[in-house]
């Protein structure tokens, strides 16, 4: 009877689909200045000769600078995509659309989560992130524009007014 | 040619009297502040400068076509009101070109609030390549919207009883068309909100410039969101063209003094 049922248990285990064994990213290191946008890509695989279940794929991102706060929402809007279940040898691409937020370093990293909700987790290699500050407009640039236009068009207004009232 | 007439009356009215360049000023400012404050907030500054300026025409083609709205809700109520109707409806112009020379007068504030759009568009956009699509972009975009939203003003200025309720339903519909451009664009968006953005003329303007700016797309890609206001042009625009000379009529209450 215990043969059995070990024969039994080792036939289902079999005969479940496995997780997807691999996720990479296409790049390694991305250097952006604040609030620019990128794309990032994984490629999820199925290296076994068994189809492989459908996953959950998440993206995260981790602050290595202790004193910058994250929170990978204000990253990207997007972070859960579903895989469908992949057959042996099968590849699929994700696409996930990330802007900069904060300046720092930061490393990105994609986890594939089982849809079962158990089994182990597959985590990618991360992605170097390295975000520098930028000041893209200038008081001093837009200060004329700023004053000008509203200083003209208000001169305009009060002539337009005095003579109206002067016509009266 | 009437028409014409009409409009040249109606621009002398709206700028000489002082109503049109006092809107003006107030709309540079507003844009101004904006823009100073894009310029050196870091908060803001955090922005890329494509987010900046989509910002900036954003607000300028939302007030430019608040303004057209207020001066068309008060076209026929306000002169009904003012006693001014009457005059207007014995000189020799028809019923339908009162209205498109009012049509015409009223978006003229639209075309001034761009004009003064662009040096505010230069000085952010400058360096990145955008300037001009951008103002190509807030005056196709902007001009449509304007049209469709002016004809809708004067369409609920000829049928409300008074000046007051005119221009309160006005800004009510300009209100509820503007609310949900102002959703949080990280909530999840089923296919029901896709189908609310595409009906509202005004959102789905203003996300057809968003898509150009900011996320980069082909000109062609989203040419689908422009269909809701170009409906609404027609529709709008057909109904004041069909309906003009039929609703613009003295009201028995409020003949003049």
């Amino acid at each position: 009877m215990k043969t059995l049922m070990v024969l039994t248990g080792l036939l289902l285990l079999l005969a479940a689909p496995a997780a997807a064994a691999d996720i990479t990213f296409d790049k390694t290191r991305i250097d952006a200045v604040v609030g620019q946008r990128f794309t990032l890509e994984t490629r999820i695989s199925n290296p076994g000769a068994e189809p492989a279940e459908a996953v959950l794929a998440h993206l995260n991102l981790a602050s290595l600078t202790s004193d910058v706060y994250v929170d990978p929402e204000d990253w990207s809007s997007e972070r859960s995509q579903q895989v469908d279940e992949l057959e042996p040898g099968e590849t699929t691409t994700l696409t996930w659309d990330v802007q900069a937020v904060t300046v720092g370093s930061f490393s990105v990293y994609a986890v594939l989560l089982p849809s079962a909700g158990r089994g182990p987790l597959v985590v990618s290699p991360p992605v170097q992130l390295a975000v520098a500050a930028r000041q893209t407009l200038s008081a001093g640039g837009a200060l004329p524009i700023v004053l000008v236009v509203p200083v003209l068009l208000g001169l305009g207004a009060a002539a337009v007014r005095y003579r109206a009232r002067r016509t009266r | 040619m009437s028409a014409k007439v009409v409009a040249a009356q109606e621009c002398r009215d709206l700028w000489v009297s002082g109503r049109g360049p006092l809107l003006l000023f107030c709309f540079s400012v507003l844009v101004s502040a904006i823009t100073y404050l894009e310029a050196t907030n870091r908060t803001l500054n955090f922005l890329e400068q494509r987010e900046a300026v989509n910002l900036t025409l954003q607000v300028a083609v939302a007030v430019g076509v608040l303004a057209a709205l207020v001066v068309s809700a008060d076209g026929i109520s306000g002169e009904r009101e003012r006693g001014t109707l009457e005059s207007l409806l014995l000189t020799p112009v028809s019923r339908r070109a009162i209205v498109l020379g009012k049509l015409a007068a009223a978006l003229t504030i639209w075309f001034a609030a761009f004009v003064v759009t662009v040096p505010y568009v230069w000085v952010l956009g400058r360096g990145v390549s955008i300037v001009v699509k951008a103002l190509v972009l807030g005056f196709v975009t902007g001009t449509l919207i304007a049209v469709g939203l002016t004809a809708i003003g004067l369409l609920i200025s000829a049928v409300s009883g008074s000046n007051k309720a005119s221009l309160a339903v006005s800004l009510l519909v300009l209100l509820a068309l503007f609310a949900p451009t102002q959703l949080p664009s990280g909530l999840p968006q089923g296919w029901f909100f896709d189908v609310l953005l595409r009906l509202n003329p005004v959102a789905s303007g203003l996300h057809y410039i968003s898509a150009q700016l900011v996320a980069g797309h082909d000109w062609a890609r989203d040419l689908s969101y422009l269909v809701s206001p170009v409906v609404v042009v027609i529709l709008a625009g057909g109904a004041l063209f069909v309906a003009g000379p039929r609703i613009v009529r003295l009201h028995g209450a409020v003949s003049g003094p």
